[in-house]
């Protein structure tokens, strides 16, 4: 008895940033509707108390999590590993950006719930990276998707929220059923729901990578996580939910389901090889390669192609997000066999970074050049935005060029690394995929450019008096993201040590 | 310890002290007091000036006396000052306000210099044995002094000058901080200590000249001269450039110190490749032809007058265009060793100053004749360089009197020019030489100063021109005791004729001393005839002079008596007595040489070519200005050919500039509709897909978790074939 305490007790400390943001969720979700009245109504301003106190949380449980140390060797519920010290700062980090875009989203009365959703979902996201359990993972990988519903519905309630609530909600349980019969095929073929003893079961040879069990295991989980990933074919909600829900919570949907979809694979797609620590010898089951590299090119090509044509700038976000995630695909199907300086993991890793500085960067500056009378929707609504909001536009134009991957930006790191991963892994099936990485960063640069066009060399259309007040949670956290975008391209080395001392 | 008197300490404040005074303009003085955007400017000339000075006095430990060749003694100096230097090294390291300040001395056994390293800029390979290192080094020896010297001294007056003359203009703030740029860039060309940072700067300069020919833009004339200068330096700069390649394939290094100071090094290359110092010394010759407007790329010059002239007279006359013979002189190990190379620049020099004075014989704008007289003076000097092909032994003299001609040159081309600005400031920016006349009564100061500079140009006797010309002829004359047989074999195409030509090098530079000795007499004349029109004769002022005009202001008239009196008396000072001489010689890599008594034969002769030439012009233009009418009209075709410059422009409008057109015309055609055209389709084609994809992004719901459906049946069953193939 004391010694399953002692258990408990000792997993509870390798989670102990996640406890205090779940704690905080409680807290938040105990406390907000007794300061709401019956009809609804909250006090003014009250939306502030319930940012700070994010803020705070996160604040706390960055504290913890800076002090934690790596615990890579447990049999237990958890492990805190590099990958899991990395995912939670990057999540962390992001968390306090995305807290700062939603500040003014939702109104006084439904703020508190709508934080606590972003904090479970960040929590959730942690938890996955410390998963040691099929179970944990699975529902660490809830505790992302069930807040998320709540959150894309809480700040708006009309019948776009509605439709992209619910399609998110249908499809997201229709990829959940996919995960769950995926880990059940693993658990069939291993007879075990523990990660490490799974990748133990790899590791001491056999047949477990040519089992039929685990291939199929392996492509139901690609498929049920590509849902997170917006992987193509089931990246179709993401447009949909994009253009439907408030936008902070289109900028969380853009970042923060792919961290936890490509932890997620990172943790169960496993190793073939024994090793000190998961990563260092990661390589996916050879059957798995073939249909990861198909899917990275439809997805690259489909998120680009549709981009093209999008005039809605949510949509185009939407899809572009899409093509980011096969950029990232790219990383996975090297895995650990790119060059000696630059491996597919390690790149894939960085890029996660660096997209998630850009694109909340990105809709930050959206959710600050809205309007008094209507949000940012189409490509004529940032027409002159140059002349109306000249900082702002060159700001957004920083992040549109590290989306397109030019330097001096983080973006043009992130893809070199991608390619120059792929395409030192020397393969003819790597370096076609480098080539179409980089025709696709080309067909990027159409639409990205052209927003850029569009802000600088269109004249306004709506020409009347702006009286809306700066938003400036949402400025700081572009000033953020702005650093992160121009600082990671300056002095990248800092983040990319780490890195690489993660996977080797 | 940072010495602010020690020289390698304050290297880099030389040059830094301008480009701060151009960042300061370009940021803050370009919008807030505007009229006084001179100031910083003419302060950072001011303290670069002192500086060079100060480096002057200091960087050579032997001074102005007289060196030594092979004496022990002066070995032994040389080796302590390399140790007093070396001594100084840590304690630098410890200071940190010079950034990364190495110094060393290179070559103890001869004269010194001295360097500082500010930063690395490319390093390939590791760090102890880099395959390629470019720091940005900056070197000085006795040359470099002697050149900043003029440089800074020159570019201070005209500034002050032009604070003056450009009063009121529009961009007053934009002149003055291309002025600091150009300074700062010219500064680093002399100071560099590698071939690469000065061709970095070689082409830093060719962009200010380009930026201040174009000064007013709105002039389609003056933004065509600007043009015109930079594509046709750029052809010079393209031999530059391969030069530079060919020493670092041949060497594996550009660096001076390293190049310059090896002998034995040199030596072992020769003895391999015989004929590789040939093509380098004419390559680097190219860039020089550019930079320095010789035949036949000196056309730019003199159309880059369009330009304010103060920028005629600092960067035109008496600096940027001396660059060429700067580099031919820094490179004088190279050039000793290939002496096709230096009868080339001989000749061509011999044919770029008879050209030009035929040119500047019939043209009436006052700055035109002054620019061919310029392109002239540095055929001169070309042919000074170049008389050390009759032998080694003359080579230091030869460099020592083509640069003194460029220094005294600087000093009586910037008056002259400066001069003619006053001229131009008071007749209403006309300066065509028959719209006014008889200015003598009128503009007292500017004829004075006009006058001086114009009798030192001419060679008058005892003048600075006089020693600078008449050393240069002595030294030509020299050459023409060389005995070495050269043939040249013309070969006529598609046949198998040929004709050789054979002559000795003495035959050679006789030609070439016939050709200075005429060029001579028509610089007298053509500088006089100027003189003459401008200032002699009947009174007569154009329209746009208004009623009153007046003479220079204080800004305008100091610098010009000041350059009036040093360019009377600098070549006197410094000439006859070897002090620039015998500073000149601690230069580093210079061969040992004798010393040439003073030839009384040549300075006879220029004496009177001088003043035959300014009688002739005195008969001409003002006793009986009749005589000028009839020859003008009697000799109409030749007057035409001289006044169009040989028409040179005309020949290469017609071979050169025309083809390309049509070139480039063809290139735009294939351009705009095949390449373009091509393009398009391209961006057709994602477009096409786009609108495939679009319908099944259709909205329901159910039909995404269908196709999410077909997706993961279509991966398992590829997954499971691939498995059963395997099986």
């Amino acid at each position: 008895m004391n010694e399953s305490l002692q258990n408990l007790n000792g997993a509870i400390q390798l989670v102990l940033p996640e406890a205090v943001l779940l704690a905080s969720v409680c807290l938040i979700f105990f406390a907000a509707p007794f300061l709401v009245s019956e009809r609804g109504e909250a006090p003014v301003g009250l939306r502030h108390r319930w940012g700070w106190l994010s803020l705070l949380t996160l604040l706390v449980a960055g504290w913890i999590g800076w002090n934690a140390t790596e615990m890579p060797h447990t049999s237990g519920p958890f492990v805190a590993d590099g990958l899991t010290l990395f995912v939670r700062g990057l999540t962390l980090a992001t968390g306090a950006v995305l807290v700062l875009l939603h500040w003014n989203q939702a109104d006084d009365a439904r703020s508190g719930e709508s934080h606590a959703c972003l904090l479970a979902i960040l929590a959730g996201v942690n938890l996955v990276a410390a998963a040691n359990d099929l179970v944990g993972l699975f529902v660490a990988l809830e505790l992302i998707s069930i807040p998320t519903y709540l959150f894309l519905l809480l700040p708006r309630r009309d019948a776009p929220a509605q439709e992209a609530t619910l399609k998110y909600f249908l499809l997201s349980i229709f990829s959940s059923a996919i995960v769950l019969f995926g880990m059940s095929y693993l658990y069939g073929a291993t007879g075990t729901t523990n990660l490490m003893a799974i990748h133990q079961g790899f590791a001491s040879g056999g047949n477990l990578p040519h089992n039929p069990l685990v291939a199929v295991a392996t492509v139901m989980l690609i498929a049920g996580l590509g849902f997170r990933l917006t992987a193509v074919p089931f990246h179709f909600y993401a447009p949909d939910v994009f253009q439907g829900a408030q936008p902070s919570a289109a900028a969380m949907l853009s970042f923060v389901p792919k961290v936890a979809g490509f932890v997620a694979l990172l943790r169960l797609l496993v190793p073939a090889a024994a090793g000190e620590t998961t990563l260092q010898s990661w390589m996916m089951i050879p059957s798995a390669v073939n249909v990861l590299w198909w899917l990275a090119v439809a997805t690259m090509f489909t998120g680009n192609l549709m981009a093209l044509m999008q005039t809605d700038v949510r949509r185009l976000l939407a899809f572009s997000s899409v093509s980011h995630a096969g950029y990232m695909m790219v990383g996975l199907v090297v895995g650990m066999q790119g060059s000696q300086q630059v491996s597919g993991i390690s790149a894939l890793l960085y890029y996660l970074a660096v997209y998630g500085v850009m694109t909340l960067g990105a809709f930050a500056i959206l959710i600050a050049a809205a309007r008094s009378n209507r949000r940012i929707e189409s490509l004529d609504d940032l027409a002159g935005l140059s002349r109306t909001k000249p900082a702002m536009a060159l700001v957004l134009s920083v992040f549109l060029f590290s989306l397109t991957g030019l330097p001096p930006t983080a973006g043009f790191l992130g893809k070199f690394n991608l390619f120059f991963a792929a395409w030192s892994q020397g393969t003819e099936s790597s370096r076609l995929l480098a080539c179409l990485l980089g025709v696709n960063a080309a067909l990027g640069a159409w639409y990205y450019l052209r927003m850029i066009g569009v802000m600088y060399l269109r004249d306004p259309v709506d020409r009347s008096d702006d009286v809306r007040p700066l938003e400036i949670p949402s400025l700081v956290a572009a000033a953020g993201c702005l650093l992160g975008t121009v600082g990671l391209f300056f002095a990248p080395s800092g983040l990319w040590t780490h890195i690489q001392s993660l996977v080797r | 310890m940072f010495d602010w008197l020690k020289p390698n300490d304050v290297l880099w404040l030389i040059p830094a002290a301008p480009l701060l005074a151009c960042l300061w303009i370009v940021v803050v003085g370009h919008v807030v007091r505007r009229q006084y955007a001179h100031r910083p400017v003419v302060v950072a000339i001011a303290i670069s000036t002192a500086l060079s000075y100060h480096l002057l006095l200091n960087v050579v430990p032997t001074g102005f006396v007289e060196r030594d060749h092979g004496a022990h003694a002066e070995t032994a100096a040389a080796h302590e000052h390399a140790e007093h230097v070396d001594s100084d090294t840590p304690a630098d390291a410890e200071h940190p306000d010079v950034p990364e300040a190495h110094t060393h001395a290179a070559d103890a056994s001869g004269p010194t210099a001295i360097s500082t390293t500010l930063y690395e800029w490319i390093r390939i390979g590791s760090e102890a044995s880099p395959t390629l290192s470019i720091p940005v080094k900056l070197r000085a020896d006795a040359m470099t002094a002697l050149m900043l010297v003029m440089v800074t001294t020159v570019s201070l007056l005209v500034a002050v000058f032009a604070s003056g003359y450009m009063k009121g203009d529009p961009g007053y703030p934009r002149f003055f901080a291309s002025i600091a740029l150009f300074v700062f860039s010219m500064c680093m060309l002399v100071l560099a200590g590698n071939f690469l940072l000065m061709f970095v700067f070689w082409e830093a300069v060719g962009l200010c000249s380009y930026l201040l020919i174009g000064f007013w833009f709105k002039k389609p004339s003056a933004a065509a001269a600007a043009k015109k200068a930079f594509v046709v330096n750029r052809i010079g700069d393209f031999g530059f450039i391969l030069g530079v390649f060919l020493i670092w394939v041949t060497f594996d290094t550009l660096d001076f110190d390293v190049l310059f100071a090896n002998p034995l090094a040199i030596r072992a290359i020769v003895s391999q490749q015989p004929e590789i110092f040939t093509f380098i010394c004419m390559l680097l010759f190219v860039g020089a032809i550019g930079k320095s407007a010789q035949f036949p790329l000196h056309v730019w010059l003199p159309d880059a007058m369009e330009g304010p002239t103060p920028v005629s007279a600092l960067i035109h006359a008496a600096t940027m265009v001396t660059a060429g013979v700067y580099l031919v002189a820094r490179c004088t190990p190279f050039f000793i060793l290939a002496p096709k190379a230096q009868m080339f620049v001989a000749g061509i020099g011999a044919v770029t100053a008879l050209i030009a004075a035929i040119t500047a014989l019939t043209q009436y704008d006052l700055k035109r004749v002054l620019a061919y007289s310029t392109v002239s003076q540095l055929g001169y000097m070309f042919m000074a360089l170049g008389a050390a092909g009759a032998g080694t032994n003359l080579a230091t003299l030869a460099v020592t009197f083509a640069m003194f001609h460029m220094f005294t040159h600087a000093f009586f081309k910037a008056v002259l020019f400066l001069s003619a600005g006053s001229v131009m400031h008071s007749m209403g920016d006309v300066i065509d030489m028959r719209r006014f006349s008889g200015l003598r009564s009128v503009l007292p100061i500017t004829h004075i100063t006009f006058l001086a500079g114009a009798l030192a140009l001419a060679g008058f006797p005892l003048l600075s021109g006089f020693w600078s010309k008449d050393e240069i002829l002595s030294i030509v004359f020299e050459a023409t005791k060389g005995t070495q047989l050269h043939s040249i074999k013309v070969m006529f195409p598609f046949t198998n004729y040929h004709w050789v030509i054979e002559f000795t090098t003495g035959t050679y530079y006789t030609l070439i001393l016939g050709v200075g000795l005429l060029a001579s007499l028509m610089t007298a004349f053509y500088t006089f005839r100027a003189y003459f029109m401008t200032f002699w004769g009947e009174q007569k002022f154009p329209e746009e002079a208004g009623h009153h005009p007046h003479d220079a202001p204080p800004a305008m008239a100091i610098p010009l008596l000041i350059l009036g009196v040093a360019a009377l008396i600098v070549g006197g000072i410094a000439g006859p007595t070897h002090l620039y001489g015998n500073y000149l010689a601690q230069t580093p890599g210079l061969p040992a040489g004798d010393h040439l008594q003073p030839n009384m034969l040549m300075m006879g002769i220029s004496s009177v070519l001088a003043i035959l030439g300014i009688g002739l012009a005195y008969v001409c233009y003002v006793a009986t200005p009749a005589i000028a009418r009839d020859m003008k009209s009697s000799m109409s075709p030749l007057h035409a050919f001289s006044q169009s410059g040989l028409m040179l422009d005309y020949l290469y409008l017609r071979f050169v500039v025309l083809p390309l057109r049509l070139l480039a015309q063809i290139a735009e055609f294939f351009d705009r509709w095949v390449i373009d055209v091509i393009v398009d389709c391209f961006g057709f084609v994602p477009g096409l897909f786009g609108a495939i994809l679009r319908p099944i992004h259709s909205g329901y719901v159910q039909n995404y978790a269908m196709v999410m459906l077909i997706g993961l049946v279509v991966c398992l069953v590829s997954v499971l074939r691939v498995l059963a193939g395997t099986l």
